[in-house]
């Protein structure tokens, strides 16, 4: 059946005319004009430094995904919704900080404290924090319909002034945060099995965990139905009775939640926190999202999308770092991945309508 | 009915709207306002500029190390690549102190090992002084 399918399409290329068969041959080429980039010059970073494909490199790569992951699981949602979510990077850095002054050795921000209070207690506080933020975020935008942008912008600075204030609290004075306590950091850093000599991080298998839960949260629950709809057309939800505005509030603290388990497990994973913790990683995040085809249009998105843009984005980014590409550039080069994805995307929409 | 499963129900009655929306564009491309052929144009633009400056990064690849002595005598930075362990540079000096490593912050509180740590990213070291 398959096969007649496929045979009868490869009859109606072969029965169009050369002209067509470009233009049809052009559209492949650019609506993956990012994957072909991409897979061209992992090729290239391959032959030109080859420990790139061994194991640690592998390892570390996967790693840096999972570490990237939550957030751009979170992100994800506020795009489906059309909008978009900058304040993500200082949710996560705030929950960062928080996590490294209480779990710490060292109480600097609260010099009056003298055992760290135990780590479930920290994780549910920076949850809540998280929550808080998309609170706000998720009742502004439903509530005054204000663009995302606009009502992330100001979150995304209060955020900023808040992990400032705090972090001169006690006798820090705003420097780093580090002396974690060891339950802390061999909870997400600590091995989960080994291949080889190269360990595998405990934060691998809770980013695996989080994209399960979010894959049945966007398929399989009432709320990712209504969350698409929502996303697709807000009035036609609206009408056919979808609680738009409960839905948009929702999105936007889950997408804090995810904000903040990616502090939690970014600050044991660096081993400390300072205020430029969690910046522009939002960035990445909604890089990672569009170039796995969670599109601009709205309501269009898959988790298994986004779980390859993250992975393609740190493939390239640590394959750039092992050549040793400046930092610098890598910020240029980020640039155009975003713009370029986002052609493809309005590209992809225009070609369809 | 519960809100929920009232919500459920319509989604399947609001999926013939999503096929054909009543305005042609949504979200954040509400605006726009571009054919597919100049689009074309700009992907394969911003395409060929993507590649040119991934080859001017590679192009200009290597680290670059500066050396900030905290009021010793100045150090000169160095360029290094990707897994290398760094080239120790010439000891800075400074009157009434001796001489105690490069650590990575600031404060003094990561030191650098010159036998162990390796270069990945562009970086400065800072000089550790303990008094004579």
């Amino acid at each position: 059946m398959t096969e007649k399918k496929i045979g009868a399409k490869s009859q109606a290329f072969a029965g169009l005319s050369t002209q067509d068969k470009l233009r049809k041959v052009g559209d492949l080429l650019l609506n993956n004009a990012m994957y072909i980039i991409i897979i061209v010059a992992v090729i290239y970073i391959s032959i030109k430094v080859p420990a790139f494909l061994k194991l640690p490199s592998i390892v570390n790569v996967i790693s840096l995904t999972a570490a990237r992951l939550p957030i751009a699981l979170g992100i994800g949602g506020c795009i489906v919704l059309t909008g978009t979510d900058i304040s993500a990077g200082r949710v996560v850095g705030l929950t960062a900080c928080i996590s490294a002054s209480l779990l710490t050795t060292t109480f600097k921000v609260f010099p009056e404290m003298t055992s760290a209070p135990p780590i479930f207690v920290v994780f549910l506080l920076v949850l809540a924090v998280g929550a808080v933020v998309g609170l706000v975020n998720g009742f502004s935008v439903a509530k005054f319909k204000l663009h995302p942008f606009i009502v992330t912008l100001s979150t995304q600075l209060i955020v900023y002034g808040v992990i400032l204030m705090y972090l001169k609290n006690g006798t820090n004075n705003g420097q780093t945060l580090s002396g974690l306590t060891d339950g802390y950091r061999a909870l997400v850093t600590g091995t989960l099995f080994s291949i080889g000599n190269v360990a595998v991080p405990k934060y691998v298998l809770y980013a695996i965990v989080l994209t399960v839960v979010m894959w049945v949260v966007w398929n399989k629950t009432t709320f990712g139905k209504n969350m698409f709809a929502v996303g697709s057309n807000e009035e036609a939800a609206n009408v056919s009775g979808v609680n738009v505005s409960r839905t948009i509030i929702l999105v936007f603290v889950l997408a804090g939640v995810m904000y903040a388990i990616t502090g939690f497990l970014d600050s044991a994973r660096i081993a400390s926190a300072n205020a430029a913790t969690g910046f522009n990683y939002e960035c990445d995040a909604i890089a990672a999202c569009v170039i796995g085809g969670v599109s601009f249009v709205g309501g269009i998105g898959r988790i298994s999308g986004i779980v390859v843009g993250v992975l393609l984005l740190q493939i390239i980014f640590a394959g750039l770092n092992f050549l040793s590409v400046d930092a610098n550039m890598l910020y240029i080069i980020k640039g155009l991945i975003i713009l370029i994805a986002c052609a493809i995307d309005m590209r992809k929409y225009l070609v369809r309508k | 009915m519960s809100e929920e499963s009232r919500g459920n129900r319509d989604i399947q009655d609001a999926a013939p709207h999503q096929e054909k929306p009543q305005r042609q564009f949504r979200g954040l491309y509400d605006r726009v306002n571009i054919s597919v052929g100049t689009l074309n144009m700009v992907i394969i633009v911003l395409s060929i500029l993507l590649v040119l400056s991934m080859g001017y990064g590679i192009a200009h690849r290597g680290y670059v190390i500066t050396f900030d002595s905290l009021g010793g005598t100045a150090v000169e930075s160095g360029k290094q690549m990707y897994g290398e362990l760094l080239l120790e540079p010439e000891q800075p000096v400074r009157e009434g102190y001796v001489f105690d490593g490069w650590y990575r912050d600031r404060d003094l509180t990561a030191p650098w090992d010159m036998q162990e740590d390796i270069v990945t990213e562009s970086m400065t070291l800072y000089a550790g002084w303990k008094e004579k």
